[in-house]
This record gives C-alpha cells, sequence and structure tokens, in this order.
C-alpha cells in the first residue's frame, strides 16, 4: 500500500520547500534536479497511466511502434488475436533492444544478439538450437518473456502502466464526461494521420507539463502573433481590450487533468458575425461543428455521447488542456484563409529524457469517417500551427530551453514560480459536468491542480 | 550529351535523389545557372531576406518536409514516411510563415544566426520543357542567443525549379531529414 511519507532529497530539502502549498510557489530548483527527477520516474512515470499511442498505428495483426515510457523502450504491438500488448524493448538474455524499427510487422522478435525471439504479447518463444537449451533451466521458458505493462484503450487512444493496481477509471476520475467529448464522439472514432513528429527540447519534462495544465493565459503574449495575424479575432492593438479566447469555463480534476472550454458564441463570433441566441443544440453544431466534426459526422455525436455531453459540445466544448502527467490536449479551431477545414486535432506527450532534455512527442488525428479532403486539410492545420514547425508551438519550443537555462543558476533556482492568481472553484449555472470549475478569465487554477497531483503522487512511496 | 543516370532511378518507390535520367552536366550553363540561384537562395535566408526568399516561389509551390523513421528488414531502405511531415506548405502558408516573421514571432526573435550549407548538387531534365530536377545536400547550422552550442541539421532537397523570364523559381521541394527525432528544438527556419 502507498502511503505518504513525503520526500527529503539528500541535502535536506523536502517536498514542502519545493512547492509551498501556502503560498501557490514552486521553486525553479524543481526543474534542475538529478535526484528528484529520479523520484520522478519512480513515483510518477512508473506509477500513473502513459499514452503511447493509437491503435490505427498497428491496425493488423503483428503490427508494431516503438515508443518510450520516460526513459524504458517499449513496443506496442497487436498479437493474433487481435489484442494490444505494451512490453518492456529489452531482452531479458543481455539487455539488448529486441526490436530495432521504429515501426513494422513482425509475429516473431528475434534479438539480434543472441536470438532470444519472443511474440507479439510478449511471452518468450526459444533461444536458437533449442536441443542446447541457451535460455538455460533455472526458469522456465513462461518467466523469460518480455516485461508487460498493463494496457488500456480509450477512443483507441493506448495508454499503458507498470502500476498493478490503478485503475483507468481511477486516472481519469471526472476527466471522462469532457475527454469522451474530444476521444469517443463519433462511430469510428479517431485516426492517427501519420507517426508522430518527434523532436528534442534542452529542458526539464515539467516546463511544458505544467504549461500542459491548461495555461490559457500565455496565449496573449507568448503567442502574440495569432492575434496580430487575425486568426483569433481582433487585432494586434486590441489584445488587451479583447482578451480573445480567454474567457470560458477552465477546469481540472485531483488527478491533475485539466481542460479549457470556450463559449461557442464567442468562438462563432470571432470568425463570423452570427448570434448562437435561440438556437437549439443541433442549429449551433451545424453553425459551428467542433474542431474536427463535419456536418455530416454531427448525428454521430448524439448517438455516441450523453444529451449533456452534446450539449456541452454545441455551447462550450473542451479545446486545449492536458492529461497528467506530461499530455497536452489541442482540439482547436484552425480557421484557414483558402475555406479548408477548420481545425486541428493534435495530442503531445512531453517524454523525460532525463533531468534537462525532454522529447516533444506530437500526434496528429481526424475523424476517421471524415471524408480524405477533411483529412488532408486537418493534416496540414496541425502541421502549420503545432509541432516541429508550427507556428503556435516553435514559440514554446524556444521560451522552455530558456527556463531551463536560468534553473541553473544558484541565485535563480531559489526564485519561486507563482501559482497566485486564483479564481478558486465555482459552479456555473446549469453546469453538469464533474471536477472543479473555474469560470471567467482564465487563471492558475488548473495549473496549480497540475503541481497538486504532482505533489500527491510525489509524497506517497 | 552524355547520359548520366543515377542509381535512384531503380529504387523510385524509394523517392530518393534524382529521378530524371537526362542529366544536367556539371559546369554546364543550367547546371552553373541553377547553382547560383540555389547560393543566393541560401544567402537570402541566412541574411533573413524573406521578401527576396518568396520572389523564388512560384504560386503553385509545394513544399515538404516528410518524416523519417527508422525500419529493419525488407523496408529498412523504405524510411521516408510521406503520410506525416514537418512542413506541409503552400505559396500561401509561406507568405504566412515569413508574414509572421516580421512581427512577434519570437522563435526568432531574436533572430538566429544561421549558414546554410548547399553541396552535391545534382541536376536533370524533368519531363516539362523549362523544369529542371534539382537534387542537393542542405548542412544547417543555427546558433540560438549566446549558446554557445549550435543546433544543426542535414538534409537532402529534392527540388523542382522553373525557369521563368528568365530566372530560376522554386516550384517543389522536397526535404529529406536525416533524423527520426530531430535535434532541433523547432523548425521556425526554412530549409
Amino acid at each position: 500500500m502507498l502511503h505518504n511519507a513525503g520526500l527529503t532529497l539528500s541535502d535536506g530539502t523536502t517536498l514542502n520547500d519545493l512547492i509551498n502549498r501556502d503560498m501557490n510557489e514552486v521553486s525553479l530548483r524543481v526543474m534542475n534536479d538529478k535526484e528528484l527527477y529520479e523520484f520522478e520516474m519512480e513515483r510518477i512515470f512508473a506509477r500513473t497511466w502513459l499514452l503511447l499511442g493509437h491503435e490505427s498505428e498497428i491496425p493488423k495483426a503483428g503490427d508494431y511502434v516503438m515508443r518510450d515510457m520516460a526513459e524504458d523502450n517499449v513496443i506496442v504491438s497487436r498479437d493474433r488475436a487481435g489484442d494490444v500488448h505494451v512490453m518492456l524493448n529489452v531482452c531479458p538474455h543481455r539487455g539488448m533492444k529486441v526490436c530495432t524499427a521504429e515501426a513494422g510487422n513482425a509475429h516473431a522478435h528475434r534479438c539480434i544478439y543472441h536470438g532470444w525471439a519472443f511474440r507479439a504479447d510478449g511471452s518468450f518463444i526459444g533461444a536458437p538450437i533449442e536441443k542446447e537449451q541457451m535460455h538455460g533451466n533455472k526458469r522456465s521458458k513462461e518467466e523469460l518473456g518480455l516485461k508487460k505493462a498493463r494496457v488500456h484503450l480509450y477512443g483507441g487512444l493506448i495508454f499503458a502502466t507498470w502500476n498493478e493496481e490503478l485503475s483507468f477509471e481511477d486516472y481519469l476520475g471526472d476527466a471522462k464526461f469532457y475527454l469522451d467529448q474530444l476521444f469517443c464522439r463519433t462511430d469510428s472514432g479517431l485516426e492517427m494521420l501519420g507517426p508522430p513528429q518527434r523532436f528534442m527540447l534542452p529542458c526539464n519534462w515539467k516546463i511544458p507539463g505544467e504549461q500542459s495544465g491548461s495555461d490559457g493565459f500565455h496565449t496573449l503574449t507568448l503567442h502574440r502573433s495569432l492575434m496580430e495575424g487575425g486568426i483569433m479575432g481582433g487585432t494586434a492593438e486590441s489584445i488587451y481590450d479583447t482578451a480573445p479566447g480567454m474567457y470560458g469555463v477552465d477546469l481540472s480534476v485531483p488527478q491533475g487533468h485539466t481542460l479549457r472550454c470556450l463559449e461557442a458564441a464567442q468562438t462563432f463570433k470571432m470568425f463570423a458575425d452570427v448570434s448562437f441566441e435561440g438556437k437549439s443544440t443541433e442549429e449551433r453544431l451545424n453553425l459551428l461543428p467542433p474542431p474536427g466534426i463535419t456536418k455530416d459526422l454531427i448525428p454521430q455525436l448524439f448517438k455516441n455521447l450523453s444529451e449533456d455531453q452534446v450539449n456541452q459540445l454545441a455551447t462550450i466544448p473542451p479545446q486545449v488542456g492536458g492529461m497528467f502527467p506530461n499530455i497536452l490536449v489541442a482540439f482547436i479551431f484552425a480557421p484557414r484563409a483558402d475555406g479548408g477545414a477548420s481545425g486541428a486535432l493534435s495530442l503531445h506527450t512531453y517524454v523525460p529524457k532525463g533531468p534537462d532534455k525532454v522529447e516533444f512527442v506530437n500526434f496528429i488525428f481526424a475523424e476517421k469517417d471524415a471524408p480524405e479532403e477533411v483529412k488532408r486539410d486537418m493534416l496540414q492545420n496541425a502541421i502549420w500551427n503545432t509541432g516541429t514547425s508550427g507556428t503556435i508551438e516553435q514559440d514554446d519550443a524556444d521560451t522552455w530551453p530558456q527556463i531551463m537555462r536560468n534553473s541553473r543558476g544558484h541565485m535563480s533556482k531559489s526564485i519561486t514560480l507563482k501559482y497566485q492568481a486564483l479564481h478558486g472553484h465555482e459552479r456555473p449555472e446549469g453546469w453538469v459536468g464533474g471536477g472543479d470549475l473555474y469560470p471567467g478569465f482564465t487563471k492558475d487554477d488548473t495549473q496549480w491542480a497540475w503541481w497538486m497531483a504532482y505533489y500527491n503522487l510525489m509524497a506517497e512511496s | 550529351m552524355v547520359n548520366y543516370a543515377t542509381a535512384a532511378v531503380d529504387k523510385a518507390s524509394v523517392m530518393r535523389g534524382l529521378v530524371s535520367t537526362k542529366r544536367v552536366p556539371l559546369g554546364s550553363e543550367i547546371y552553373n545557372r541553377i547553382l547560383e540561384t540555389l547560393y543566393d537562395e541560401a544567402a537570402a535566408l541566412d541574411e533573413r531576406r524573406f521578401d527576396d526568399w518568396v520572389a523564388y516561389l512560384e504560386t503553385d509551390l509545394v513544399y515538404t518536409a516528410p518524416l523519417r523513421l527508422t525500419r529493419n528488414g525488407p523496408n529498412k531502405d523504405r524510411d521516408v514516411v510521406r503520410t506525416m511531415k514537418h512542413f506541409d506548405e503552400t505559396y500561401g502558408s509561406m507568405l504566412m510563415r515569413t508574414g509572421r516573421l516580421a512581427k512577434s514571432a519570437w522563435a526568432e526573435d531574436p533572430p538566429s544566426r544561421t549558414r546554410r550549407f548547399v553541396t552535391n548538387v545534382r541536376v536533370g531534365e524533368s519531363e516539362t520543357a523549362g523544369e529542371y530536377e534539382v537534387v542537393s545536400y542542405l548542412y544547417l547550422e543555427r546558433s540560438r542567443m549566446d549558446n554557445p552550442e549550435n543546433e544543426r541539421l542535414s538534409a537532402e532537397r529534392r527540388d523542382i525549379w522553373r525557369l521563368v523570364d528568365g530566372a530560376y523559381k522554386l516550384a517543389r521541394r522536397e526535404i529529406i531529414l536525416d533524423q527520426s527525432t530531430l535535434g532541433m528544438s523547432n523548425l521556425a527556419v526554412f530549409l
């Protein structure tokens, strides 16, 4: 059983020194501490559910992709029965990678070093020269399979964990009501449009991690070029008067998942001056389909979601946010000058690669039942806005390493990050979903909730 | 003219290098003019003269950078994945991107200091008169802020340059990067 034993670093610094819960402050030191990083690997990344990909990447028996659970390299594969397995890509014989490709199809993975072979479900087949029994006689073949993680598919998204106890339902908590609206809303679900973009940033994983806790405020300044380009409505001069995209309902759950729900009426006003007043749910959805949804797909929303969920999607859809610890959700409107399909569906994982390195993995989706030309537009939208060359996220990727550099200074690392612009939980009238709700201007509440989820996991040993 | 067919032909399914079998020889007038254009283009980008750079682009431009994926066995050479890309650009999106660089594009403000080395240039005639297939290697060194360690990138570029009113204009570019996981923090620079 886990118990709250707190955490003390070798120099005597405690978790309470690093995260001041009375002041809502976090020491910059947390971004650059090798010892803390080791605790994070054990207490967070080996203990919670992690996103690895989508089942549309591995449709056929034997299909596999190589992914990382923090610094543990894993094979994600589909067996003959159609089940998805996740296992360490570490040969139990001498520690070599059993699989050397990033993707492919194989019914057996044979280690190139000594030839130990494993099925797509990770079970051990045998070593070459069967009569010599080169796997020895101390362990049975059943004991010599690849180390398996538990797997859960949610809306086709492949999650895995090393934790034997934590159920996916408990991990998701009240965020499910909202996330279903993004991941589980059509008959055939999402489709990943190709392998993820991958790139390395010289910063700690928590720098993008805490931002994925629904930091809406940074958009106004860091992503000022969005307003200058007119994409979010208004002009550069009116940015601080109109504060586009800042008002809505932010929410968090104790598990650390957070979302920003933005009023469709406001979003619509940015794009076309038409009122939502007095319109039914269906009329609203047709006036402004949620990002990634085409008019043809609207009947499917009613079929796959509850009435309350469809209502929310039509009036104040969740658009950006994150799932703890390292997932960013961006299901955003992306208006195009050429009138192409509006919307980009991206998920990122920020995969730790040491205290001062993080791999940014950008998964790009469309609804599987969307027409090909819509998928084509949405791929382009996602590439233009997110990931390696995305004009929004270029600016994030340049900012985070500068924070990292500051975290190295002897004086600088004692500076605290401030999460003191707080609204506090307030349930808007008629709101149906659960979680802590922060209506109005986007503030620090959700990011603080992210840190509290971090605190709680790090305090348990 | 000597036919300098390359080894790329029988690997057409892999789509690397030069496909044209009608080689434009090194040192010929056309080759020299195209090489000069590549150098001038690199200089426009390194000197951040983006309006000059846009002047090289044709309005039907297709500019892409597919993903590289590590593969093994029978597929080991089919490592260019064109379903997913780092760039997926049109002339319009290039105007958007270069226009942004003139405003609050913090990823390049302050700007990187860049040096584009263009080498191994091979030119072939394409099936359309006045269009040339141009394959080049690109090596980019990028110095960011006061960081003494550069970020760098190497790639092959498969272009179509079109002769328009006596000048060569870029109609197609496919950038085949060598890394499957990019070591560069972002692609706020053009390749």
